[in-house]
C-alpha cells in the first residue's frame, strides 16, 4: 500500500512538473492545424530555417477550433481556419493584424484568392491551401449504371438515386449539404432567403430515404473499399481515396466529379492569434509557406488545391490536370466560398437540420 | 455522534465533496448561468452585462426548447435507444459477471481484467473494427442476407443502421454493467444457495428468488452507469449511424459546434441531465420499495 | 461440489466472444498492408516501424498513460471515500455532485471546465486534463463502491469498534478488504474512461498537449491508419504488463479479502 502511494505521489509530481517545464519555452512555435495538413519535410526545413521547434496540435473541424477559442483557450501562435471561420474570428476580434512588409512572398498568391469580402486587403489572413466539396464516385459502378457525375442530381434526384439506394453518403454538415441543395436548385450557396431554405429542405428530405448515411468521418473508407459508390465529399479526401484504392489493387478508380451547378470552395488561411506568445515565428512561418516549393509539398502530399502561383512548377503534373484541385476559369466562376451566418440564421438552419435528421 | 465520529465523517466526506465543488459544481454553474444568456453573435456567449450596464439574462433558450417540439422528439428517441441498450447489456453482462464471481479466487482478477482489456484500445479503432464486421462484404452481413433471400426479403444493410448503432452502444457500455454486477455477485454467500438446493429449489428458482434479488443493487448501479451515458452519446451515431439515427447527444454537439448556440446547448444539456438523474432516482426508489430488504433502510439516497 | 451450469458457461463465453472479436480485428489489422482500416490486403510490420519513428504519436500515448494512471488513482481514492460516505451517512449534496458528472453531456463539461480554467488563469496542460478526468471519474467509482456496500453487514465494523479499533483501523482492516473488489472494479472503470476520453480532453488540453485520443480523432477525417491499431495494441499490452507487475509488487492489494 505504501509503495503504491509513493508511486502515486511521484506520478503526480511528474505530471505537475511537466506542464510548466514545457511552457518555459525555448523557441517554440505553437501551430494549431488540421491533421496531415503540413508535410513532415516542410516542418523539418522550417525548424532548421528558424532555429525553433514546431509544436503542432490538431483539430478536425473549424467549429472545434472556434468553440475552444470562444471559451478562452490561449497559447497558440497560429491556426489555419477556413474562410467562414476567419470571418467569425475577425468579427470577434481574435486575430492579430499581419504586417504585410514582413511577407514578401505574399505576391506569389493568385490575386483571385486575395481581397476576399471577409478580409479585404488581407489584413489578417494569408491563403494556405484549398479544397472543393464535390462528388466522388466509383467509376466502374457509375459506368455500369449509366449515371451522370457532373451534376448534384446524382445525389438529390430520386430517379438516379433509385439505382444506387443505400450506396450514397452525404456530408454530415448542415452548411455543406444546404449549400449543395441550394446550388442544385440554382441559388447561391450563400442564399439566406428562408423560402429558398425550405426548398432545399424539401430536396434533401426527398432524397434522404436513398442515402446510406450522413457521414463526414468514415465515408472515404467505405468508398475506397467499394461499399459506397457515390459520396458528397471533399476533393482532397476523394483524391486520397483513389490513391488508396490503387494501392490496394482495386479494379475500380475513385474519381472526382465537379457538378456543373457549382460547388463550395474552401480556402484555409493562416492567421495569427491576438495573444500569440511568438508572433514573430508565426510571421516567419507564413512567409516560409508562401514559398513555391514549400506550398507545393502539401499539394503533392494530399492533393489539396493551391492558391500559390509560384508553387505550380513544383507540383506533380497529374494533379495540375484535375479540375477539382486546379479549377479552370469556367469552373472557378461557379465556385463559391461559404460565408458565416448570423446567429439568427444559424439557429434557423439548426432547427431545419434537426427536423431533417429526426425524420419528420 | 461522538466527536471522533464527526471528525471521521468530515474526513471521509470532505475531500471528494471539496474536489467536486471546485472542479465540477462551479464550472457547471457557469454553464447553467449560460443557459439564461444570449448567444454571442460569432460564437460563445454575449457579454453578461451589456452596453447599457444591465444584466443580460433571459429565458429565450428555454422557451425555444419548449415550443419547438422537434427537440423533444429526439429526446424520446434517445431514451428508447438508451433503455434498450441497458437491457441488452444486462442480459449479456449478467452471465459474464456471474461466471467471474464464481471462479476460483486466483482467477477472478484475471478474468475481470480480460473483460476490460479491449477497452484500453482506442474507441475509434474498435468502432472501425465493428464497421468491418458489419460491412456488406463481411461474413455476418452476407449470411444474414442469404437467410433473408431464402424467405424472399430484400437484402438489408447492417452498417449505417439502427442495428449498428445499438450493437456498438451495447459493446461500448458492456464493461460498465459487468463491473458493478461482479462487485455485487462476488460477495454472495454460496451457502445460501446450497441451503436452497437442499430444500428442493431448482437452478432457476435459486437464481430468480435468491441471486437476482440480492444482486439488485449491482443491477441498478450497472443500469445507471449504462443508461445515463448512453442517453447522451453522439460519437457512435456520427460514425456508423443511418440517416435517421441522430440522437440528442448529436443535437447538443451541434449546438456547440455548428450553430454556436451555447445557451441553447446548455438548456438541452440541463434537460438531459435532469431527466437522466430523475430516471435514475426513480428506478432506485422503485427498487428499494420492491426489495423490502431491511438493510436498505439504512442506505443513503442514490 | 456443485456442477457449474453449462448454460452459464456458454452465455459467458458468448459474452467474451462479443468483446474479443472486434479486438482481434484491431490487433490483426495493425499488420494490414493498407492505409485504410477497411479490408485485409496483406501482412506487414510497416506500421509498427512507422510508429516507432513517430514521436508525436508516442508522446501522445505516453501522456495518455500518465494522465490515466494519475486520474484513476486519484479518482479511486476520492470515489471510494465518496462511496463509503454515501453509504454510511445520510447526505444530500454529495450524491448529487457524484452522480451529475455521469449524466452531464461531455461537451458541456468540457466547455465549462475550459471557461473555468481560463477565468482562473490556470495554464492548460497535462495537469488541467488530469483534473478534469478525476472530476468525471469519481462518480463511477463511488457508485460501484456504494453498491458493493449495500446490504453489507454493519455488525462486523461495529464489533471492531467495540473491540477498541479506531475508525481508521476499523476501515482499513474490516471495511476496506470487504469492499476491495468494488474498489478495483471502480479503478478499472476510471482508468478506461480516462485513457479513452476525447471530448473533455479536447477542451482542457493546452496548446502543446496531445493525448492519444486527441491525436487519433484529428485523423478521423483523413485516414485512421493501422498505425493507430499498432499504438492501441501496444498501449493495451503495456497497461496489462503494468498491472501484472503491480500485482506482483503488492500482492495483497488485489486479493485483500480472506475467506
Amino acid at each position: 500500500m505504501k509503495r503504491l502511494l509513493l508511486v502515486l505521489a511521484a506520478l503526480a509530481t511528474s505530471v505537475s512538473l511537466a506542464a510548466p517545464a514545457a511552457a518555459a519555452g525555448k523557441d517554440e512555435f505553437h501551430l494549431y492545424n488540421w491533421n496531415n495538413y503540413l508535410a513532415p519535410e516542410t516542418v523539418k526545413r522550417f525548424e532548421e530555417f528558424c532555429k525553433c521547434t514546431v509544436v503542432q496540435t490538431y483539430y478536425s473541424d473549424n467549429e472545434e477550433l472556434l468553440a475552444k477559442l470562444s471559451a478562452g483557450a490561449k497559447g497558440y501562435d497560429m491556426y489555419v481556419p477556413t474562410s467562414n471561420a476567419v470571418q467569425a474570428l475577425i468579427k470577434s476580434g481574435r486575430l492579430k493584424p499581419i504586417d504585410r512588409a514582413a511577407l514578401p512572398n505574399l505576391k506569389n498568391i493568385d490575386p483571385l484568392y486575395m481581397n476576399t469580402p471577409f478580409d479585404p486587403g488581407n489584413k489578417f489572413s494569408v491563403p494556405y491551401a484549398m479544397s472543393t466539396t464535390i462528388i466522388g464516385y466509383n467509376d466502374e459502378k457509375i459506368k455500369e449504371l449509366g449515371l451522370p457525375t457532373d451534376t448534384w442530381a446524382v445525389i438529390f434526384d430520386p430517379k438516379y438515386l433509385e439505382k444506387i439506394k443505400g450506396r450514397v453518403t452525404v456530408l454530415d454538415s448542415a452548411n455543406e449539404l444546404f449549400a449543395a441543395a441550394l446550388k442544385y436548385k440554382g441559388y447561391s450557396a450563400n442564399d439566406v432567403d428562408p423560402k429558398h431554405w425550405d426548398e432545399a429542405v424539401e430536396v434533401i428530405k426527398k432524397a434522404k430515404p436513398y442515402w446510406a448515411a450522413f457521414n463526414a468521418s468514415s465515408y472515404i473508407k467505405e468508398l475506397t473499399v467499394g461499399n459506397i459508390w457515390v459520396v458528397h465529399g471533399y476533393s482532397n479526401d476523394i483524391f486520397q481515396a483513389n490513391l488508396d484504392a490503387q494501392a490496394a489493387g482495386r479494379k475500380f478508380k475513385i474519381l472526382q466529379g465537379m457538378p456543373k451547378e457549382g460547388a463550395v470552395l474552401a480556402v484555409d488561411n493562416m492567421v495569427i492569434d491576438k495573444s500569440a506568445p511568438r508572433p514573430d515565428l508565426a510571421i516567419k512561418f507564413a512567409n516560409f509557406m508562401l514559398e513555391g516549393q514549400n506550398s507545393a509539398e502539401l499539394t503533392n502530399l494530399i492533393g489539396s488545391g493551391n492558391p500559390n502561383t509560384a508553387a505550380v512548377k513544383f507540383i506533380k503534373p497529374e494533379l495540375l490536370k484535375s479540375p477539382a484541385i486546379f479549377p479552370d476559369k469556367a469552373v472557378q466562376a461557379k465556385l463559391e466560398q461559404l460565408q458565416d451566418l448570423t446567429g439568427a440564421q444559424r439557429r434557423l438552419r439548426n432547427k431545419l437540420w434537426t427536423g431533417i435528421k429526426a425524420g419528420r | 455522534m461522538r466527536a471522533s465520529g464527526r471528525r471521521a465523517k468530515w474526513l471521509v466526506v470532505g475531500p471528494p465533496l471539496l474536489y467536486l465543488l471546485v472542479f465540477f459544481a462551479i464550472p457547471t454553474l457557469i454553464m447553467v448561468l449560460a443557459s439564461f444568456r444570449t448567444p454571442g453573435e460569432f460564437g460563445g456567449l454575449a457579454p453578461l452585462v451589456d452596453e447599457a450596464g444591465t444584466l443580460d439574462l433571459n429565458l429565450e433558450s428555454y422557451v425555444r426548447f419548449f415550443t419547438e417540439s422537434v427537440y423533444a422528439e429526439v429526446f424520446v428517441k434517445s431514451f428508447w435507444y438508451a433503455l434498450l441498450t441497458t437491457f441488452l447489456c444486462l442480459g449479456l453482462a449478467y452471465p459474464l459477471a456471474a461466471l467471474i464471481a464464481k471462479s476460483p479466487k486466483r482467477h477472478r482478477n484475471l478474468l475481470l481484467l480480460l473483460v476490460i482489456l479491449p477497452f484500453w484500445s482506442n474507441f475509434l479503432i474498435r468502432i472501425y473494427a465493428w464497421m468491418i464486421i458489419l460491412g456488406p462484404q463481411a461474413a455476418l452481413a452476407r449470411s444474414v442476407n442469404a437467410a433473408l433471400a431464402m424467405v424472399g426479403i430484400q437484402p438489408v444493410s447492417l452498417l449505417f443502421s439502427s442495428f449498428a448503432v445499438l450493437t456498438c452502444l451495447v459493446y461500448v457500455h458492456l464493461p460498465f454493467m459487468v463491473l458493478p454486477l461482479y462487485a455485487n455477485l462476488e460477495k454472495h454467500d454460496q451457502t445460501l444457495l446450497d441451503a436452497a438446493q437442499d430444500l428442493g429449489a431448482n437452478a432457476w428458482q435459486r437464481f430468480w428468488r435468491i441471486t437476482f434479488p440480492l444482486s439488485l443493487p449491482g443491477v441498478y448501479a450497472g443500469a445507471a452507469l449504462v443508461f445515463i451515458p448512453a442517453f447522451g452519446i453522439f460519437a457512435i451515431p456520427d460514425i456508423l449511424g443511418g440517416p435517421d439515427d441522430s440522437l440528442i447527444g448529436n443535437v447538443i454537439k451541434q449546438q456547440f459546434l455548428e450553430t454556436r448556440d451555447w445557451p441553447f446547448g446548455s438548456v438541452l444539456s440541463i434537460v438531459l441531465t435532469v431527466v437522466a438523474l430523475a430516471l435514475a432516482g426513480f428506478s432506485a426508489w422503485v427498487g428499494r420499495r420492491n426489495l423490502g430488504n431491511p438493510s436498505s433502510a439504512r442506505t443513503a439516497d442514490a | 461440489m456443485r456442477k457449474r451450469s453449462i448454460w452459464l458457461w456458454m452465455a459467458a463465453v458468448t459474452g467474451y466472444a462479443f468483446l474479443y472479436v472486434p479486438l482481434v480485428i484491431v490487433i490483426v489489422y495493425s499488420f494490414n498492408d493498407s492505409k485504410l482500416n477497411a479490408e485485409w490486403v496483406g501482412f506487414t510490420f510497416d506500421w509498427y516501424n512507422k510508429l516507432f519513428h513517430n514521436d508525436e504519436m508516442l508522446t501522445a500515448a505516453g501522456n495518455s498513460l500518465i494522465i490515466a494512471l494519475v486520474a484513476s488513482l486519484a479518482s479511486t481514492l476520492l470515489g471510494t471515500m465518496a462511496g463509503v460516505a454515501m453509504y454510511r451517512y445520510k447526505l444530500k449534496l454529495l450524491p448529487i455532485l457524484v452522480l451529475t458528472p455521469i449524466a452531464i453531456p461531455e461537451i458541456l463539461m468540457g466547455v465549462s471546465l475550459l471557461i473555468f480554467f481560463v477565468l482562473l488563469n490556470f495554464t492548460l496542460g497535462l495537469l488541467s486534463v488530469a483534473l478534469a478526468h478525476i472530476a468525471f471519474c469519481i462518480g463511477f467509482v463511488a457508485i460501484v463502491v456504494r453498491s458493493r456496500l449495500a446490504g453489507m453487514d454493519e455488525s462486523l465494523t461495529e464489533a471492531a469498534r467495540d473491540c477498541g479499533a479506531t475508525p481508521w483501523n476499523a476501515f482499513r482492516y474490516v471495511t476496506l478488504p470487504l469492499i476491495m473488489p468494488g474498489v478495483i472494479a471502480g479503478a478499472l472503470m476510471a482508468f478506461t474512461l480516462s485513457i479513452d476520453d476525447f471530448v473533455i480532453t479536447f477542451f482542457t488540453a493546452g496548446a502543446g498537449t496531445v493525448t492519444l485520443p486527441l491525436q487519433i480523432y484529428s485523423m478521423i477525417k483523413i485516414a485512421v491508419t493501422p498505425e493507430v491499431n499498432a499504438v492501441s495494441t501496444l498501449l493495451m499490452l503495456l497497461t496489462l504488463a503494468l498491472i501484472i507487475i503491480a500485482s506482483r509488487v503488492s500482492p495483497n492489494l488485489f486479493s485483500a479479502e480472506e475467506d
